[in-house]
């Protein structure tokens, strides 16, 4: 097999993963080739408007697993791929030298077992790091079931690394990943936790103390294939920062690939509102000081699609509103519809000079259509409407798109 | 009076001298953009480095570093007023001292942060954006930037290709960054890049179809997802204008 098919063939395989961020490691290039920058760099966009920043391949796609929503899965009739660590290697460094990625995103499927798969990953991070000297970004999928020994090699040699928990809750992972338990999943993500810190401590006192990880980690789960409401997701989620430190939750809106009882059928839409929703509820679990409890609770224990989580949140507790722009907390004020992390910010640093109005607002970038409702400006109330919570969301919510009568 | 200098930042810093110390500016020029008004008079500033460093401390010490970002990012946009703005921002950054970059929404300090911004956007966009081709001899890239970015860029790939030898050519305005990877020694600061004026687009021989494009482009179609497809937010992130030089949306020499 060339490498033209089999990139194809094993391309086609990762492209349900989801992360490809190449940030949070900032490093000059001390080899031959390649370095990393904090915000992490973006090289292209693809027809899904996702963008490609590092080369996402599997090793290999033959599986001894049977996952049920896995296109990978054994039981698939599939054209099964191995790359040789030569071969990704040679690409990576190609695609690296004309600047099309940021550097590698290695997973595999589980060839003959865990610690097989993971002990050629480790071959190939070796000839990256050590023959060709490349100090770009490397991202590499830890497999459940691995030994620690090898976790922690691959480590020491990878930006970031990722141990996918697939599932939210135990009850779907059982009914999905029939050979996959969680704490598979927990016990690895511990260790790279653990020894990321370690490794940090030791870093402190020891110049010459490798670095382990600086990227951090991260996991991903999938949404839609199973009935776990919002809440489940939301909770796990929450668990995995706080117990894991994980710098990246990522959710897959689930596109169906296989044909099975409980799964949704082929031609079932990926719930990619669903996946949006969630995101901005992460955004707001790690930026805006949210707790899970806020956002869903078991009687809203699924997100609303027309409005954004913090839109809804707003409009239940109209009791903290309106909120005076030129005295609010800087928590106070992430907590208004339409204001961000940098329009926070930047109100925060302008009115130390001078008190903030209305019209300003907007220069600062603020989303005033939204934010009006919900704020005062020296004083001075901003809606156009008074602050009626049922009102302002019949105004904000998403108009029911406008179709031509038939004639006939 | 109106003062016209030769369109380097350093004419610029200059004219911004003169303003404080020969007489106030009623706009600041280049020379061979000028258009001359009828009833104001105009001067053409000589570049003094010893001026211009003047100015340029003084920025650094009474304004901040952040200031100084924000203004040499500004001189490198493609818009005509550009100097004016700078000229006003600065006309009160003296009198504001470091504060000013806090004043957000002045009428002086949000036209110069708005156009600063589109500069280090774009900066940050085509350092993911930026495709070399290898002839053979050195790697070769081609872009067609909205703003004079071109120095901004050279660092960053000096770092990264430090042992490579590349040129990056700016199409719209016959620049090119010329980096030799065998001049840099490992350890030292000094930059091994030049930035040339071209007589005309580089040209050399075709070379034969290189294979890691064709990879390229197979892996790009093959990572999109059909069930996802969203043209519309690939345009957000890839405008139409830049995709000329960008060879993943070159149809694949034999689809397979």
């Amino acid at each position: 097999m060339d490498t033209m098919t089999k990139l194809s063939v094993l391309t086609g395989a990762a492209k349900y993963d989801v992360s490809c961020a190449s940030s949070g490691v900032s490093r000059g290039n001390m080899g031959k080739m390649g370095s990393t920058r904090e915000c992490g760099i973006c090289h292209a966009w693809s027809d899904d408007g996702r963008c490609i920043s590092l080369l996402k391949v599997l090793l290999s796609n033959d599986c001894i697993y049977d996952c049920r929503y896995c296109v990978n899965r054994r039981s698939n009739d599939l054209p099964r791929a191995s790359f040789t660590a030569n071969e990704i290697a040679d690409l990576t460094m190609q695609f690296y030298r004309r600047n099309y990625i940021e550097g590698l995103f290695l997973s595999s499927a589980v060839e003959k077992s865990p610690d097989y798969t993971m002990e050629k990953i480790i071959k190939v991070l070796t000839l990256l790091r050590k023959t060709h000297e490349f100090f770009g970004y490397i991202h590499v999928k830890v497999l459940p079931g691995a030994d620690p020994v090898l976790v922690r090699q691959a480590g020491l040699l990878a930006d970031r690394m990722s141990v996918n928990i697939e599932q939210p809750s135990e009850q779907s992972l059982r009914l999905m990943a029939p050979q996959k338990t969680l704490p598979m999943v927990y016990t690895p993500m511990a260790q790279v936790r653990d020894e990321i810190r370690l490794y940090k401590e030791d870093r402190k006192r020891l110049r010459h103390t490798p670095r382990y990880v600086p990227g951090g980690q991260s996991t991903q789960m999938i949404i839609g294939a199973t009935s776990d409401s919002d809440l489940t997701i939301l909770q796990t989620t929450s668990k995995l920062y706080e117990t894991f430190g994980l710098k990246r939750v990522y959710y897959s809106a689930y596109v169906p690939v296989n044909q099975d009882s409980n799964l949704p059928a082929l031609a079932t839409a990926p719930p990619l509102l669903r996946e949006h929703r969630l995101y901005q509820s992460d955004w707001l679990l790690r930026y805006y000081h949210f707790d899970v409890e806020e956002i869903v609770d078991p009687v809203h224990a699924n997100l609303e699609t027309e409005i954004d989580p913090k839109m809804s949140w707003a409009l239940r507790h109209p009791e903290f509103f309106p909120l005076e722009i030129n005295r609010a907390s800087y928590e106070e004020l992430l907590r208004v519809p339409g204001i961000g992390v940098k329009s926070a910010q930047r109100i925060l640093r302008q009115r130390r000079l001078a008190a903030v109005s209305g019209d300003e607002l907007k220069k600062l970038g603020v989303a005033y259509k939204r934010a009006q409702y919900f704020i005062t400006c020296k004083g001075i109330y901003g809606g156009s409407q008074p602050f009626d919570p049922t009102k302002v969301r019949t105004i904000l919510a998403p108009q029911p798109q406008a179709t031509q009568l038939s004639l006939f | 009076m109106d003062y016209l200098y030769d369109g380097s930042f350093d004419g610029l810093l200059t004219c911004i001298y003169h303003n404080y110390y020969l007489e106030k500016a009623d706009g600041i020029y280049v020379q061979e953009l000028y258009q001359p008004a009828l009833l104001i008079e105009s001067y053409s500033v000589v570049t003094n480095e010893q001026l211009s460093s003047r100015v340029y401390k003084a920025i650094e010490d009474k304004l901040s570093d952040e200031s100084l970002h924000h203004i040499y990012h500004a001189f490198l946009s493609k818009y005509v007023d550009r100097e004016n703005i700078i000229l006003k921002y600065l006309r009160l950054g003296f009198r504001m001292g470091p504060r000013i970059d806090s004043y957000h929404t002045h009428p002086d300090v949000q036209p110069l942060h708005k156009i600063a911004r589109k500069v280090t956007t774009e900066v940050h966009r085509f350092l993911g954006l930026l495709r070399f081709t290898d002839n053979g001899s050195f790697l070769h890239a081609r872009l067609a930037p909205d703003h004079n970015i071109l120095c901004m860029l050279a660092d960053h790939f000096a770092e990264r290709l430090r042992n490579e030898r590349w040129i990056i050519e700016d199409e719209k305005r016959n620049l090119a960054v010329i980096y030799d990877g065998m001049t840099r020694n490992r350890g030292s600061k000094q930059r091994h890049w030049y930035i040339i004026c071209l007589d005309a687009p580089l040209v050399y021989p075709a070379q034969g179809c290189d294979p890691y494009q064709e990879l390229w482009k197979l892996y790009f179609n093959r990572i999109s997802i059909e069930s996802r497809s969203n043209p519309k937010l690939q345009t957000q992130f890839v405008p139409l204008r830049y995709r000329g030089n960008l060879v993943e949306f070159e149809p694949l020499m034999n689809e397979t």
